[in-house]
């Protein structure tokens, strides 16, 4: 019988393990509560800062909890739950996400519960609404939003910029600017930049600055005038540093969360990022003296002027979410307004709240809040592009711009080889995933 | 005769693997046929589209530089593993003081997680910190844009599978174990140098284990994904590292694109088939069978 | 010319010199890997890179094991660690039962159909991966498995081609004498099966038990795809787990991470490298 020993040792083994990968999934919480599961991409104090208007809402009645958890890659991660059937019952998305997963049928239509808690339109800023907002219907209600601006380091520029009245106001005074606050060493590396546009609030922004951006009148156009000069601006900083001079110093580039963030440790002068970013400053590099702008303009083009990122981090409840409507009563919560601007100040960003209480606009920690503020309210805080296939026009514009800048292709050429590839995406996906 | 006993008897010890067979690779298979030619979005009811989606893949110039890409790859990296694990195996096949140490040192590269490979990688290869450009400014050479530039990224992807050559290389030392020493004894006779007696020796006599191995490395690096897809996220720079299986798994679950996903998928089996059939063809010409007779 | 003895030391010390200089390169990044596990952070990003810290950091390595507990309410890398474990020992017990099940049924035993199923056998080795990957995700969606482990255990005990054809190399030089003196003291297919192959087959299952190990362990696409909550992921996907998006990589972290993962790997090589030598040799994969 010993010959059978090993094998049912093995069996056994094999058992206690099946036994203990079963009741270490996902378990049901001890509590008689109905447990809500919230996904967020949040952590370090902005995740404080939501974490206690969860605890805010747990304390305030006895049939829900709320369970927070910090995920990373929350889009992928979402996505794939959904399809695999096991989604969250929260999901912190970034809004610009929204019209996507509404194209592939994975978020729950909010509009009635909406209407029935009394969450309308009106309280908020138009723009963030229509970021919640896909064909007529509410798919996402806001957390907490960012407009952008250009953060400036007092220390590194040259001093007839240093002050928000001085600093250069139009793209061409900027590149003036910028050749006086580039610094090499003897050798000619690069060690104070004065403006990365791939790092901060990223390449995307860019032809926004300059006009339509991926869009013109609702069409996908990404090799417009506007966007070459877009390109070609961007495009002017590597050439002015040399590609692999360039390449070579964002290498060298900490995290963007950590005292090693290019902008923290004194190797770019100036930073375009969101409200939040001050909050950052403040933690790793208290000692920064520094002011914030409006992102320049095109010459000769006063309309453009005030351009603002508009980033918004919302809440969605995927499809097949296990307890929708208990969901809903968090997202509620969260939207009033005691609420919604404590969880705005302490993460250090605006408000989507059309009306701002004065508290708010007067303790908030970022000391340039109210340039932040009126951005977001300007007739150029542009959304995202509210297309499904948001993403792949993120890649093929970065494609492209990553073949300008290694020479493989001229500015123009590489734009039209995106928007001939985009056109053809678009007009797929409108065929099979909308069923056009 | 066999009986029906002794039929039922087989069949019954073979059944987990039918049953296996059946629901885990014949269903999936012909389930990835019917998407490959439907629209699929998984959250959606698949709807029949033809050929829609494999003429869409020879169109596709993102899919035709994943190929190209793949295919790059696989060409460098299969020859250069190949050589480098037969070196090896060839060097360690003594009785040398701490053989056994050294054996465990070439294999354990193979043995590293794919995600902390990627991340000790992305660390050696930076550009500015990197410990490769580190040493090889001590030869004054200038540093190498390895992950930031199109033409170095795929070389470095290639320099990371030839250390993970551990797998292989074992197998080509069991190989060399079945060489008669009686061989070689007669090439000694007839004079034959070291390099000699490797060439017409033991090269020919492992032939059968190195075409096993080459035909082995040709599928796995078609299908290479995790390596790339923790490093170069994006197939980064310039999509110069974009493999198949990226663009594949990008296709089916970010874009949820389930159907085209399935075409490709069956594209690379294509493929991989005909490089293995090549492979075969022009190895019998070399092999030599009915070694360690 | 050298002398025919000259040439031999000559030859030899190329080997040598050969085998020294790619132990250096080999070796080479896993000492930097440990190197960095015990620096602090601000020391891993230097120009020119330190070899030796300035100060020797082993809490790098609590740290690690702790990373992300304080957000995520538990210590992650420890059930990181505890998944691929149990997960790995559950795929070795179905790999090693059902695989020598079928090996014995191709290797020992004679029955109609024995021969093209046993070539269907070799033919699936060549499927490659990404075509199953969307069907069978579909598949598990349907079992309701996604979000479970199950997909990552179950179906190794249904068998797998590669080790099939390992084990039935193997038990085919197994002499029939021993099994057939089994059948005439009695015994049933099965109790031939347990008292005479499986003891003499030990070498062979060890292969097939550290070769699936391996597998589990570094296993990426599957846990990848099928675990969703983060507290069920495995070590080789809890790893990336770290390189949070937003507050970014702690490189030396990570180095010592990766060190833990790594070290039991390297010691069930170590333990069973013998066996596991001589199961490749006899095992006429060749």
């Amino acid at each position: 019988m010993n010959n059978a020993l090993p094998a049912v040792l093995c069996v056994l083994l094999g058992i206690a393990c099946a036994c203990g990968l079963e009741s270490s999934q996902v378990s049901v919480s001890k509590t008689d509560r109905i447990e809500v599961q919230y996904w967020e991409k949040w952590t370090g104090e902005e995740m404080e800062a939501m974490k206690r208007i969860v605890d805010k809402f747990n304390a305030s009645q006895s049939e829900i909890h709320v369970k927070y958890l910090s995920v990373s890659g929350i889009a992928d991660k979402t996505l794939l739950a959904t399809s695999g059937g096991t989604p969250p019952d929260i999901a912190g998305l970034w809004g610009d996400q929204v019209v996507q997963f509404v194209d592939l049928n994975a978020l729950t239509d909010l509009s009635d519960l909406a209407k029935d808690a009394g969450v309308v339109e009106e309280n908020y800023i138009p723009a963030y609404w229509s970021i919640c907002s896909a064909y007529g219907r509410l798919y996402a209600l806001p957390t907490s939003p960012g407009s952008g601006a250009l953060y400036v380091n007092r220390q590194l520029v040259p001093p007839q910029y240093a002050s928000p009245e001085t600093f250069p106001k139009t793209i061409s005074e900027f590149n003036k600017f910028a050749e006086q606050t580039d610094r090499r060493d003897p050798s000619g590396k690069l060690l104070v930049a004065s403006f990365m546009p791939r790092d901060g609030w990223g390449l995307w922004n860019m032809p926004y600055v300059f006009g339509d951006g991926f869009l013109q009148d609702g069409q996908i156009n990404v090799n417009g005038k506007d966007d070459l000069e877009a390109w070609t601006w961007v495009k002017s900083f590597t050439d002015r540093y040399g590609v692999t001079e360039t390449k070579s110093f964002r290498s060298g580039f900490g995290n963007y969360s950590s005292p090693q963030n290019p902008f923290l440790s004194g190797k770019l002068a100036t930073y375009a990022d969101g409200p939040w970013f001050s909050n950052y400053i403040r933690m790793f590099k208290p000692s920064m003296d520094w002011f914030a702008v409006p992102f320049p303009y095109p010459d000769n083009h006063p309309e453009l002027a005030g351009f603002s990122t508009m980033n918004l981090n919302t809440l969605v409840i995927p499809k097949g979410a296990k307890h929708a409507r208990e969901a809903f009563r968090f997202l509620a919560f969260v939207q009033e307004q005691k609420n919604m601007e404590q969880l705005c100040m302490d993460q250090q960003c605006n408000s989507p709240l059309s009306n701002s209480s004065q508290k708010f606009l007067t303790s908030h920690p970022n000391k340039a809040i109210a340039l932040f503020d009126k951005l977001a309210k300007s007739s150029r805080a542009v959304p995202p592009v509210p297309l499904g296939i948001r993403a792949q026009i993120g890649s093929e514009v970065g494609n492209a711009v990553d073949q300008m800048e290694l020479g493989e292709l001229t500015p123009q050429a590489a734009l039209d080889q995106a928007q001939s590839r985009l056109v053809a995406m678009w007009a797929k996906y409108q065929q099979q995933v909308l069923g056009k | 005769m066999r009986s029906n006993r002794q039929n039922v008897i087989g069949l019954l010890f073979a059944s987990p693997w039918i049953l296996g067979m059946a629901i885990f690779l014949f269903y999936p298979v012909i389930s990835s046929l019917y998407f490959s030619f439907t629209s699929y979005s998984i959250l959606k009811p698949p709807v029949w589209i033809g050929l829609s989606n494999y003429q869409e893949l020879m169109q596709d110039e993102i899919f035709l530089k994943a190929l190209s890409n793949t295919l790059i790859i696989c060409a460098a990296s299969v020859p250069l593993t190949t050589a480098l694990a037969i070196c090896l195996a060839l060097l360690l096949n003594t009785k040398r003081k701490g053989i056994s140490l050294y054996r465990t040192l070439f294999y354990i590269p193979s043995l590293v997680p794919t995600v902390a490979l990627a991340v000790l990688w992305l660390w050696i290869f930076n550009g500015q910190y990197g410990l490769l450009n580190e040493g090889l400014s001590k030869f004054g050479i200038k540093a190498v844009p390895w992950l930031t530039d199109p033409s170095w990224a795929k070389a470095t992807l290639i320099m990371i599978s030839m250390w993970g050559c551990g797998n292989a290389m074992v197998i080509y030392l069991a190989g060399l174990q079945d060489v008669p020493q009686s061989l070689y004894e007669a090439g000694e006779l007839d004079g034959a140098s070291a390099w000699q007696k490797t060439k017409s020796i033991t090269l020919p006599m492992i032939s059968p284990v190195i075409q096993f191995n080459v035909i082995m490395g040709i599928i796995g690096s078609l299908q290479t994904f995790a390596l790339p897809f923790v490093m170069f996220p994006g197939g980064q720079p310039a999509r110069s590292t974009y493999v198949v299986a990226m663009y594949l798994y990008d296709n089916a679950f970010l874009y949820q694109r389930m159907g085209y996903a399935s075409a490709m998928g069956w594209v690379l089996f294509l493929a991989t088939m005909v490089l293995s059939w090549i492979s075969l063809r022009l190895g019998d010409r070399h092999v030599h069978y009915g070694g360690g007779a | 010319m050298l002398s025919k003895q000259q040439k031999i030391l000559l030859t030899k010390a190329l080997q040598l010199g050969a085998l020294l200089f790619l132990a250096f390169l080999f070796a080479l990044p896993l000492v930097w890997m440990v190197v960095t596990s015990l620096k602090p952070l601000d020391e891993t990003m230097t120009s020119p890179p330190k070899w030796i810290p300035d100060r020797i950091q082993v809490s790098n390595y609590s740290d690690a094991v702790t990373y992300g507990s304080k957000e995520l309410g538990y210590i992650p890398f420890l059930h990181y660690a505890q998944n691929s474990v149990l997960l790995a020992i559950l795929c070795i017990t179905g790999s090693v039962i059902s695989n020598s099940l079928v090996g014995y049924a191709f290797g020992c035993l004679d029955w109609k159909g024995k021969r093209w199923l046993f070539a269907l056998t070799l033919a699936t080795m060549m499927v490659p991966g990404p075509i199953l990957i969307v069907p069978l995700y579909k598949l598990f969606r349907d079992f309701g498995w996604i979000g479970t482990f199950r997909p990552l255990w179950v179906p190794t005990f249904f068998g797998s081609a590669f080790n099939i054809f390992l084990l039935r190399q193997f038990f085919m030089a197994i002499p029939k004498e021993l099994s057939e003196a089994a059948v005439l003291d009695g015994a049933s297919p099965f109790g031939v099966f347990l008292k005479v192959i499986i003891p003499l087959a030990k070498p062979a299952l060890t292969v097939v038990a550290v070769f699936t190990f391996l597998w589990s362990w570094n296993d990426f696409l599957g846990p990848l795809l099928y675990l969703t909550d983060q507290r069920n992921f495995t070590v080789s996907l809890g790893l990336q787990a770290f390189q949070n998006q937003h507050t970014g990589t702690p490189w030396n972290l990570l180095m010592a991470a990766s060190l833990m993962v790594i070290a039991p790997v390297i010691v069930v090589y170590f333990v069973a490298q013998k066996a596991f030598v001589q199961g490749i040799s006899t095992t006429g994969l060749k």
